[in-house]
């Protein structure tokens, strides 16, 4: 056997390799839990989901996309090609080895690159460990495979071509040694992950948001040990490359709070392994937050610390960066839904809102008929049960209190001005649920979203407009599995196409420049980026953006229950965002939710002042 | 934001009328009325609060029923006959224009008047009892006069209804009519209206359930009370409980309004009106003990000065309603800025008491550090954006200066203000250094945050030259820089020292002191409290009849009780002719201007008050070289008018003290009221 047959060879045995180490991942795989998987169906959207869904996040760093670009596509070509190499005729032939030393020549290009990403200094979002000595396996393999490929060419010694097939092979043991826990784990979790995803919502420019219900009647309830996700959810961990675009994204990370979702989703990849046998993470660590016992036994406790769980805002900034389609905020909230149903071992302050939330269908105990005090002196009008409206204003639980009663009182004004029929449900609205089900009560979420949609069918309108996008992310995408679906419109839509039709007239325009930041629940959400920044260029000339906006924009630290678990920090999340709109030269903040307001505005003066969409709409057409 | 805020902000129903949130202001007499009626400037003061954001104002304290309870007293309202109504009207439709509801409170003063005005009737009241405060002695009520006034009452409230007003309350505290009734020290009948509890209320009970009659049952009809007379003859705490709680058990009242104290006499009346020298919110727990046994809303009023015992009050479930009817007359914008989330900027009541003392001297209500209040036709609140920006330089930064410099900042001129002080505040700074005097450091504490936060220049620790002012080429140069003690012209003056020179601390005295006060102001009492408080044995001596003879209803009882308490001697129609030193002691001869007799004293120390000269140097400086010379144009500024603008150069006005030593509200209005128009 020459050179040649030693090159398929060596391909067939690492093919070999990896399907042994395949096999040996199902069987980890396959302790999670069941889950309903088209196959057919992913295999076939595989190819997109792989170069245009995930091609489309990895190439908003266009550098990192060409990395991926050659060294996966070397790697992948020049094996396959070796692997047809079993073909003799094929094997005989130039053609067949220029084409084989070009893919490697591709790969030992991307082997660069691949180096270069750490050097000279590795950025903190990278890891290191094995993923220093990925570059040089490739390049290894790859220049083994290329020196060989162009000695069969050159019909060069048939020394020279063993001698580059053993450095080929020496890269390529280094390569396959790493499937099981190493970096190229992900290249074969990744495809699997992409075919049996376990929200195929995902792709193909949808944006499936909602949590999923969770079964009440189930054995457990949420996740305790990693055996308790479903087995897909388990690929998507293995899937991670550790690229650290999430720990760029989260903003509890940059507060220094005990949550990297990076080291998340590697906490929740060891999880599956006895504590012995888990790989070494060399990334960022959770800031601040005591190495875990390394003991086996739930994932709180042996693999992460429950602060951890807590700091997630559930912005999905990490999900939206994920280049691999990772859910962090479903695991997140998996992990919160045992916690809290079955553990109860909740942050102090979230525990009383949903004992408040329980006893009050309210998360601060407020009565639900005070819901409207805010408006003392506009009279809302109540729709009552068989009545039917226009517009249903959803008030949400910004309405209790003070300062954001301030824009809704603007809202309502609005409304008013603008001839719109509209009602209240007064106090037959009960809390959407979204503060419980973030918190991991699905219990409190399913018995509220059941009595407001019996609430809602009761009565009739065309649209509910709100101005809390949490309120409009649970009643539009969540409430439908619990069977009810309604048109939702935020305010700012609103009130964008009431300005479009005349129906509101800026009697001047705003001074000063205006900076939007983006509700994560409508934004990522909901994709809603447009109505508010056509609004704000209705009314106000100068608006400027933030270098975070739009589906990137970053978190207040209000959402998911993060304000009220109260997880030490070593800087608060407003802050840094109002740093970033003072950046701008910001000189009023636009928000357009009452948890943006409350947490921005909460930053110490001097800041510039936070308005609400709708005050800001109510000073251009004047108070009247 | 403050604590519970939200809890002011609930709407309250009461018998189907809905008030927007849980602060009012109670009735009060500003003495505004005119000819018995609340025209312009009564109406434009609660259009103010109810602009402001108020939820309830009520109006018109003491407005009285009947032609033996004069509204004369006090420019008080008269609710006798009905040319009321369209007046009502016409106010009611101003203040529900705001989004506010309005009441007025209806009364009989029985003795608790005078019979000297307007009809010459007699007074009259349960039983032929002299009242210390009116003087008067009543005649004893028969049963016809019972009759007549129940049915003055019906009609009343009737007229109030008819006049648009969304309710009114009886008075029943400070000693009217009513509790005239209630109380065993001034009901000794041996009718059906006397003798028992039961017997005493019964007058009460049949005035309410006549003006329900009368008024129908969609209108809002409450009661004025105390909640413990704190007297020995007085009806007690548990007393007043009884009584809320069978009123409010029969339905007669729709809500109550619930205060501590009484005002029989000089002291009753510091204690039911309580100054600075009080904690905040003295008698909530009163009120509050009510609130537990009834069913009706509480409201309550009594330095409730801030909205954080305001949110507090109500939060917590002491009262339904928080009166701050002071606090609104020193801002009535307040909640207005709570709700914008502005109540940084609410200028907080000092609890100085200059409102409430005018009017029992028979002037209008006005507020020391508020010159708009009462002046609403004319004074905004509000300072509106001058057309062009103008370069103002203010001197001084007392409170004519600041608030000077504020008004003109917030009429968008470029300000800068040099205060040769390290601090702002000027004499101000001095009369808080007296003991209960201290609170009046919140008039230029707000005024100093509201020039910062305007953007004014403060050039703080530097004495203005001309050369100075000059430099910063102005439009307008303000002088406010204010005054120094006048020494006074008799022989041996240099032997004494000045008030400001104890409570600065610059000498600080001991022995014997003999404090000479020719003002009879707060300046003189309070230093001699300080002197005493000091360990100096003192003797304050006045050429008035009365030491503090200036010092109003509500404050000078204080002063009189403090220096009594620390053995000050007073000495009274005495006028202090000369001093001379022997050995390393003071005689200081005191003439008695009765007698005219005079009488030595030997003493360590004497300390003199006779008001303040004005510091002028700069303003003579700048004066030759000023378009207008310096001179004010009277005319214009007392008709609100801008100042005449002839000549080159700029202007120069004198404010406050420097033009002539008076008070602050005089100092802060003199700003006010010219650089409105700057």
């Amino acid at each position: 056997m020459g050179p040649a047959g030693a090159f398929v060879l060596l391909a067939w045995i690492l093919l070999a390799s990896v399907l042994v180490a395949g096999a040996r991942l199902v069987l980890r795989w396959r302790r999670g839990r069941a889950a309903r998987v088209d196959w057919w169906a992913g295999l076939v959207a595989l190819p997109r989901r792989y170069l245009v869904d995930v091609h489309g996040v990895v190439a908003r760093d266009p550098r990192a996309a060409r990395m991926h670009a050659l060294t996966a596509g070397g790697l992948l070509g020049s094996s396959g090609l070796l692997l047809l190499g079993v073909v003799p005729a094929l094997r005989a032939g130039v053609v067949y080895w220029v084409l084989v030393a070009t893919s490697f020549a591709v790969a030992l290009a991307g082997s660069a690159m691949v180096a270069r990403r750490r050097r000279p200094v590795r950025p903190a979002h990278l890891s290191a460990g094995g993923f220093l000595w990925l570059p040089v396996w490739v390049f290894l393999y790859a220049a083994g495979g290329l020196a060989g490929a162009g000695a069969i060419v050159l019909t060069a010694s048939p020394g020279l071509g063993f001698a580059a097939v053993v450095l080929a092979a020496v890269g390529g043991a280094g390569l396959v040694s790493g499937l099981l826990t190493g970096p190229i784990r992900h290249a074969l979790a990744g495809a699997v992950h992409l075919v049996a995803h376990p929200r195929p919502g995902r792709f193909a420019g949808r944006r499936e948001s909602a949590l999923l219900p969770l079964d009440l009647e189930a054995a457990r309830l949420g996740v305790a040990v990693a055996e308790d996700f479903a087995w897909n959810r388990l690929v998507g961990f293995d899937a991670c490359i550790q690229c650290g675009r999430c720990e760029l994204a989260c903003p509890a990370f940059a507060a220094g709070q005990r949550l990297n979702p990076k080291k998340l989703i590697q906490d929740l990849a060891a999880a599956s392994l006895p504590p012995g046998a888990r790989p070494a993470y060399e990334g960022s660590p959770h800031p601040g937050a005591p190495p875990p016992p390394l003991a086996a036994g739930p994932i709180v406790g042996a693999v992460l610390h429950p602060d951890t769980l807590w700091a997630c805002t559930t912005c999905r900034a990490c999900v939206a960066a994920c280049p691999m389609f990772i859910e962090h905020v479903d695991a997140v909230v998996d992990l919160r839904r045992h916690a809290s149903l079955e553990e109860g071992a909740l942050p102090e302050k979230a525990a009383a809102v949903l004992e408040a939330i329980r006893h009050t269908d309210e998360p601060e105990g407020n009565p639900l008929a005070a819901r409207g005090d805010f408006a003392a002196g506009l009279e809302l009008p109540v729709l009552g049960a068989g009545e039917s409206t226009d517009v249903l204003l959803w008030l949400g639980a910004g309405a209790f209190d003070l300062r954001y009663g301030r824009s809704l009182r603007a809202l309502v004004t609005l409304l008013r001005r603008a001839g719109v029929a509209f009602a209240v449900l007064g106090a037959e609205e009960r809390d959407c649920g979204d503060l419980a089900r973030r918190l991991g009560d699905e219990v409190e979420f399913a018995r509220l979203a059941r009595a407001n949609i019996a609430a809602l069918n009761a009565r009739r309108f065309a649209r509910i407009v709100t101005a809390d996008p949490h309120a409009l992310h649970v009643l539009r995408n969540e409430y439908p599995d619990f069977g009810g679906c309604y048109t939702v419109v935020h305010h700012s839509a609103l009130l964008e196409s009431l300005l479009a039709e005349g129906r509101l007239t800026p009697e001047r325009r705003l001074a000063g420049r205006i900076v939007y930041h983006d509700p994560c629940y409508l934004a990522r959400y909901n994709g809603e980026t447009g109505a508010p920044r056509r609004l704000l260029d209705r009314i106000a000339p100068e608006r400027v953006e933030m270098a975070r906006h739009g589906l990137s924009a970053m978190c207040c630290g209000g959402g998911g229950g993060a304000p009220v678990s109260d997880v030490e920090a070593v800087r608060r999340i407003p802050d840094l965002r109002m740093a970033q709109a003072r950046e701008v030269g910001a000189q009023t903040l636009a928000v357009a939710c009452p948890g943006c307001t409350a947490m921005l505005e909460g930053v110490p003066e001097p800041r510039p002042p936070v308005r609400d969409l709708a005050e800001l709409v109510l000073e251009a057409v004047g108070e009247g | 934001m403050i604590a519970h805020a939200e809890a002011l902000f609930q709407p309250l129903t009461i018998r189907g009328l809905t008030i927007r949130n849980r602060v009012m202001s109670t009735s009060h007499a500003p003495g505004y009325g005119e000819d018995g009626k609340p025209k312009e400037r009564y109406q434009l003061y609660h259009a103010e609060k109810a602009k402001g954001g108020i939820g309830l104002t009520m109006f018109g304290g003491s407005s009285s029923v009947s032609l033996d309870s004069p509204a004369t007293p006090w420019n008080q309202i008269s609710v006798a006959d009905d040319d009321i109504i369209p007046w009502f009207r016409q106010f009611s439709d101003r203040v529900h224009a705001h989004g506010a509801k309005l009441m007025i409170q209806l009364t009989h003063m029985g003795r608790r008047t005078r019979w000297d005005t307007d009809n010459w009737l007699p007074t009259l009241s349960a039983s032929p009892r002299r009242e210390p405060a009116s003087r008067s002695i009543p005649r004893a009520m028969e049963a016809e006069d019972i009759a007549r006034v129940i049915a003055d009452f019906a009609q009343a409230a009737r007229r109030a209804k008819e006049g648009g007003l969304d309710g009114c309350e009886l008075s029943a505290a400070h000693g009217h009519l009513v509790d005239q009734f209630w109380s065993p020290s001034v009901n000794g009948r041996e009718d059906s209206y006397g003798g028992s509890l039961e017997n005493r209320m019964r007058f009460g009970f049949e005035v309410l359930e006549a003006m329900r009659q009368a008024a129908g049952d969609d209108f809002v009809i409450g009661m004025r009370m105390s909640g413990d007379e704190m007297l020995a003859e007085g009806l007690s705490h548990e007393e007043c409980v009884a009584i809320a709680a069978e009123h409010a058990r029969r339905g007669l009242v729709d809500f109550l309004n619930v205060l501590g104290g009484q005002a029989r006499d000089h002291l009753a009346h510091a204690v039911i009106l309580p100054n600075m020298s009080f904690p905040v919110a003295p008698f909530l727990h009163l009120a509050s003990a009510i609130k537990r046994e009834v069913e009706v809303p509480v409201f309550h009023a009594q330095r409730v000065t801030d909205l954080a015992t305001a949110a507090r009050a109500v939060a917590e479930g002491h009262v339904d309603m928080v009166a701050m009817t002071r606090a609104h007359i020193a801002d009535p914008h307040l909640m207005r800025k709570l709700a914008e989330g502005r109540e940084d900027d609410v200028r907080q009541c000092v609890g100085a008491g200059y409102c409430i003392d005018r009017i029992y001297v028979g002037g209008d209500a006005l507020c020391i550090q508020n010159a708009a209040t009462g002046r609403e036709a004319k004074m905004p609140h509000v300072i509106a954006r001058a057309s062009r920006s103008r370069r103002v330089v203010v001197v001084g930064g007392g409170p004519a200066g600041l608030e000077a410099a504020r008004v003109c900042a917030s009429r968008g001129h470029s300000v800068v203000l040099f205060e040769k002080d390290s601090v702002l505040g000027g004499q101000i700074n001095l009369a808080a250094r007296a003991t209960w005097r201290e609170a009046l450091s919140g008039i230029p504490r707000w005024l100093g945050q509201q020039v910062r936060k305007l953007g004014v220049d403060l050039r703080l620790g530097i004495e203005a030259n001309g050369e100075m002012v000059l430099a910063e080429r102005p439009d307008v140069v303000l002088i406010a820089t204010g005054g120094l003690p006048n020494p006074g012209l008799f022989p041996g003056a240099q032997h004494a020292v000045s008030t400001w020179e104890v409570l600065s601390g610059g000498v600080v005295p001991s022995g014997s002191v003999l404090l000479y006060d020719g003002m009879g102001q707060h300046n003189g009492a309070s230093t001699a409290e300080v002197l005493a408080r000091m360990g100096c044995l003192v003797e304050m001596a006045t050429l008035d009849r009365m030491i503090a003879e200036e010092v109003g209803t509500t404050n000078q009882p204080i002063h009189l009780r403090e220096l009594s308490r620390a053995g000050v001697v007073f000495s009274p129609n005495f006028e202090l002719v000369e001093i001379y030193p022997e050995g390393n002691r003071l005689v200081a001869v005191l003439r008695h201007t009765m007698t005219l007799a005079e009488e030595e004293r030997i003493v360590d120390r004497v300390v003199v008050e006779l008001g303040t000269l004005p510091v002028d140097g700069l303003y003579r400086a700048l004066k030759g070289s000023s378009r207008n010379r310096g001179v004010i144009d009277q005319h214009a500024l007392v008709a609100g008018r801008p100042q005449p603008e002839e000549g080159e150069g700029f202007a120069l006005y004198r404010i406050g003290d420097a033009l002539a030593g008076r008070n602050i509200h005089a100092a802060i209005y003199d700003a006010l009221r010219l650089c409105k128009d700057l």
